[in-house]
């Protein structure tokens, strides 16, 4: 019977050439508009790390003198101080827990045939790579006795490896990070997650990093950040060991918890920590205040998905609106100026129910049809977003969720219209278009 | 002889056609006034200027890896290498680019003292060029002058003068003073010796983007910034030289971010960029879309009605009769379109300002969709209408 | 009132060139009521759509009411069909979207004639063709008869002296078709010409003067009586 309806259908569509590519047009319109503001919003707000994005927390300090606001919600700074960063890490009783910043080097070889290139660096904790999910194609992580020796070691990823050396397996190579040697431990996996969750503060979408070294080189090696530094406080910094000493914030610090019971347990943890900082005169406040936010927490907290696109997502199913509104008047002519036909059909027998499928299933062809073409224009669409801004390059694109939910979309949009159109032509009673007029 | 009244009768009695019709007009002119309002927004954002000859300035970055060179001593040379490129007028390390997004900004106050009272502003340092690299205009006082220039590498060292933004000095002294005052920037004074009619600092987009003030140091590490301003015309290849020059000066450094100032302002604006093409593209598929849908209603009504346009010719109608009441039944759609429209409008316009940081709707954006709508309205309607003044009359004596 | 002389209507396909009428010659007198009767496919409705200035013709010459028609603009051919001539469709075509007041009304309104006046006019017809308390129905709640009294208070509100009728009673029963045709008498009797097409021989019989139409000619021996003074009317007419 389905087919039967589908070859009525198309037969439909075909006998009006017209009406049919209006309607299929508009809808394509319509889709392709929807499905590029759909699909960027769905990049920007796709969990980074589906399995984890419960368990991995962000902690905030609110290391701030009484009376100072920060431009975050809750007026607790995104970022930590150094010093709270490494006390944190060497405090907390958690297994799995990383401080970081990012840096950057001019790398090189000994090779000179490779230029050397300038590489944002992230230094880190051993636990970074089991936390976030990076695999090794070859090596490993540092030791913690490197790390505690400040041993020039590094971790590159596999693109980085083909650059500098043309292969993958590079561990036991020399790099050069500024006129720093260091030694290739291990090689990661390619490692790009859509949004940059674990430090959202020099654009959420940039790439992540790709070179990752001890973060005590910090220390040891006087490594500045590469990131956002903020004061919120007057301090006399006259040397690199003065700014990791301040109360200037640059750091970032990430802890795994399986629970609520470990997350209470942290939060005392976290709780006694500023009590003590505040023996020594820090956190000059009254109430003691710090936050843990998940990953989806975090990203919504950061406002990592932009207003324009929530405006943009907004505007789109407003002119989808107009598009249904367009397609059901279209659809209701069409309809109408056939009721005469399916009167003769009534009266042959056609039961209203099958007279009411037959025009569904006419309008799904025609949503299917829209929404094949809304691709291809959406497809155009994000083309030209990937064009104007590189921002955008990884984030406009369709995935397989966005692709099968254009045709989706569009049929049932079609059908929303055609319902009314289609009710109105079954309930019409057949002696009406039998008459002659 | 406007026929009003059967009209609407008509309307009233076919009514799904005209809802649709008028739901569509509605939404589309909440939709297009609403975007046209950000658009306008956006747009003279973009197009504010920002005091540089963005199309005449280079941007760059030098990480060096070198580190038995002097950074100082090689931040000089390499100006003085830069400035040796035929079309390079001028050229200076600055600590930050503007417009760039990234730099830094402070509190300044008009006390020794930390009484809790700051003026913040953007702020950079490079040596003596920059006011003639950055190509603004200096209104008042000075430039600066190579005594001026503090070449230090300790962090806390600071200049006694500083050049501002008028923005910056009108902000903390009042309109029209500041120049010869002084500010304090960590407790030390910097006195105002110059003031530049327009400067924009990193972040334009901010409230406070015409806030800068510029230090005469020069504090060279190992990642030192450049800005170079040469004759437009040869910027290109000016830009294709730096990179061999300054490394065949040195190899031991990178060369990297190497743009145009105009390119580091789009690329900062780039999601506003980016909404504006989308929100042009939303409109002007809204404005086909709905031109469609209201073409085809017409057409639906006009074939609907083929017999009644001949039986109104035969009893006496002339061409334009028939011409004019199509017209007239589309403007009474498009009419009551655009009254509800408008209602639908200023509620989405209040919506979307409540929840985001969009401008407030101005009147003229809704009076220029609904006139470019009531334009569509005639346009979607003339040429049906006109093919339906020539059904012949004698279609009424045809039975059925 | 009516003169055609040596009329000739083709009707041009890509293939075929179809003849509708051929050399046809009539000539009504102010007061008459004709019936045109003639098989199927022999011109009769071409002949109504040009007597009604619906259609032009070919060849020949055309004049109503002492007006050469063939000279007249469309715009003029409107103005003139709306104020000489009434029409009584045998499909009724009254307009489903107005009631019977308005549908009565659109000729006047046409004429720009002025609210009052219509409003009595359209009153009176109604009250002529005995349906004045439904001026606020739709056409789709009347019967057939009802509706073709209709369609004739509207082609009577404006007044004209010619009435054209195609197969006014084809779509009606027997007791509504004798109803309709006393009607149209009666009108008749108030002093407008009538021209009735109709293939009813029955009620071809009820008019004092009959013409039958076949392959596109008059071929009625009253035709002959008419011919001549047809021509003459046409001289004395081109004399003057």
């Amino acid at each position: 019977m389905f087919a039967h309806y589908l070859d009525l259908a198309w037969r439909s569509l075909k006998a009006t050439p017209l009406a049919t590519s209006l309607m299929t047009l508009a809808i394509a319109i319509g889709i392709g508009v929807t499905m590029v503001s759909l699909s960027v919003y769905h990049m920007m707000s796709a969990d980074p790390i589906p399995s984890k994005s419960g368990k991995l927390y962000a902690v905030q300090l609110q290391v701030m003198d009484e009376g100072q606001t920060y431009h975050s919600a809750d007026d607790i700074p995104f970022q930590l101080t150094f010093l709270d960063a490494k006390n944190l890490y060497q405090t907390l009783n958690v297994d799995k827990k990383v401080a970081m910043f990012k840096s950057g080097f001019a790398v090189h070889v000994s090779n000179p045939e490779v230029r050397p290139m300038l590489q944002t660096t992230r230094l880190i904790t051993r636990e970074f790579f089991a936390m976030f999910e990076l695999s090794f194609l070859y090596g490993g992580v540092w030791s913690q006795s490197q790390a505690d020796n400040a041993a020039p070691v590094v971790v590159i990823d596999e693109t980085i490896a083909q650059k500098l050396f043309g292969r993958s397996d590079v561990v036991g190579e020399s790099i050069y990070l500024a006129q720093r040697r260091y030694q290739v431990v291990g090689v990661t996996k390619e490692w790009q997650p859509n949004v940059k969750m674990y430090d959202l503060n020099n654009g959420a979408f940039a790439d992540a990093e790709r070179i990752f070294i001890p973060f005590n080189h910090a220390a040891a090696y006087e490594i500045d950040t590469w990131g956002n530094t903020n004061g919120w406080k007057r301090e006399e910094i006259n040397n690199f060991t003065d700014k990791m000493n301040s109360e200037m914030l640059w750091t970032q610090f990430w802890v795994e918890l399986e629970n609520e019971k470990e997350q209470q347990v942290l939060a005392t943890q976290l709780d006694n920590y500023i009590q003590t900082q505040q023996d020594l005169g820090r956190f000059n406040r009254k109430t003691r205040e710090f936050s843990l936010r998940n990953v989806t927490e975090w990203l919504e907290y950061n406002n990592v998905v932009s207003e324009d696109n929530k405006v943009m997502i907004g505007l789109s199913f407003m002119f989808l609106a107009v598009c249904l509104a367009n397609i059901l008047g279209l659809l209701l002519a069409k309809f109408l100026k056939r009721a005469p036909d399916v009167g003769v059909r009534r009266a042959l027998g056609a039961s209203k129910t099958q007279v009411f499928y037959q025009h569904l299933v006419e309008v799904a062809l025609l949503g299917f049809m829209g929404g094949v073409i809304g691709i291809v224009f959406a497809q155009l669409g994000l083309w030209g977003i990937r064009k104007t801004s590189h921002v955008y390059e990884s984030l406009a694109t369709m995935d397989v969720s966005m692709l099968l939910a254009a045709p989706s979309i569009a049929i049932v949009t079609c059908i929303l219209a055609g319902l009314y159109p289609a009710w109105i032509v079954c309930k019409t009673s057949p002696a009406t278009y039998l008459k002659v007029q | 002889m406007l026929e009003l009244k059967p009209i609407i009768n008509a309307l009233l009695r076919s009514k799904v056609g005209a809802v649709l019709a008028i739901l569509q007009l509605a939404l589309t002119l909440a939709i297009v006034s609403n975007s046209l309002s950000i658009i306008s927004e956006r747009v003279s954002y973009l197009n504010k200027p920002t005091g540089y000859p963005e199309e005449s300035i280079i941007t760059f970055s030098v990480m060096s890896f070198d580190d038995k060179v002097d950074a100082n001593q090689q931040l000089i040379v390499d100006e003085r290498i830069l400035k040796s490129i035929p079309g390079v007028i001028e050229a200076v390390g600055v600590s930050s680019v503007p417009l760039s997004g990234g730099g830094s900004n402070s509190g300044f106050s008009l006390t020794s003292e930390d009484d809790g009272k700051h003026t913040n502003s953007g702020h950079l340092y490079a040596n003596e060029q920059v006011i003639r690299t950055l190509g603004v205009k200096l209104i008042e006082g000075r430039d600066f002058t190579s005594g001026d220039v503090l070449i230090s590498s300790e962090y806390a060292k600071q200049p006694d003068v500083v050049i501002a933004s008028k923005a910056f000095t009108d902000e903390i002294f009042g309109e029209g003073r500041g120049l010869g005052e002084t500010i304090y920037y960590g407790g030390g004074p910097l006195k105002v010796v110059g003031i530049v009619e327009r400067m924009t600092n990193a972040w334009p987009r901010f409230r406070n983007a015409d806030r800068l003030i510029i230090f005469p140091m020069v504090n060279a590490n190992g990642f030192q910034d450049f800005l170079v301003r040469t004759d437009p015309s040869l910027r290109g290849e000016v830009m294709k030289k730096i990179e061999s020059v300054l490394l065949q000066e040195n190899p031991n450094r990178v060369i990297t971010n190497m743009k145009g100032l105009d390119e580091v302002k789009e690329r900062y604006n780039s999601k506003d960029i980016l909404m504006l093409r989308m929100l042009l593209v939303l409109i002007t598929a809204l404005v086909v879309v709905t031109a469609l849908g209201i073409f085809g209603l017409t057409q639906f009504n006009i074939s609907k009605r083929t017999k009644q346009i001949g039986t109104r010719r035969a009893l006496g109608a002339r061409k334009s009769a028939i011409v004019r009441y199509f017209v007239v039944e589309n403007l009474i759609v498009c009419a009551i379109g655009l009254v509800l429209g408008t209602v639908a409008t200023v509620f989405l316009g209040q919506k979307l300002m409540s929840l985001y940081s969009v401008p407030p709707l101005e009147v003229s954006y809704i009076l220029i969709t609904a006139l470019g709508l009531i334009v569509l309205c005639i346009a979607s309607v003339i040429f049906p209408a006109k093919k339906a003044a020539n059904i012949s009359p004698s279609i009424a004596t045809r039975s059925v | 009132m009516l003169i055609m002389n040596n009329i000739g209507k083709v009707y041009q396909t890509d293939m075929v060139q179809t003849h509708a009428l051929r050399d046809f010659n009539l000539q009504v007198n102010e007061g008459e009521f004709i019936a045109v009767t003639g098989p199927s496919g022999s011109g009769k409705t071409t002949f109504l759509n040009i007597a009604g200035m619906l259609e032009g013709y070919s060849s020949g010459q055309y004049m109503l009411d002492g007006i050469d028609v063939g000279k007249l603009n469309d715009n003029q051919r409107a103005d003139l069909r709306n104020q000489k001539i009434g029409f009584i469709f045998q499909g009724f075509n009254l307009i489903p979207d107005l009631n019977l007041y308005e549908n009565v009304e659109v000729p006047l309104r046409y004429r720009g004639i002025k609210a009052a006046e219509r409003k009595r006019r359209i009153e009176n017809c109604l009250e002529q063709v005995g349906l004045a308390g439904r001026a606020k129905h739709l056409p789709q709640q009347l019967s057939g008869g009802q509706q073709q009294r209709v369609a004739i208070a509207r082609a009577l509100a404006g007044e004209p002296r010619f009435l054209l009728a195609d197969e006014p009673t084809g779509n009606l029963d027997s007791l509504m078709a004798r109803q309709v045709m006393e009607l149209l008498e009666q009108i008749n009797r108030d002093g407008a010409t009538i021209v009735m097409v109709t293939h009813d021989p029955e009620l071809a019989r009820r008019t004092p003067r009959n013409i039958q139409i076949v392959d596109g000619q008059v071929a009625d021996f009253t035709l002959y009586q008419g011919k001549g003074a047809a021509s003459q009317a046409l001289k004395s007419q081109m004399g003057a």
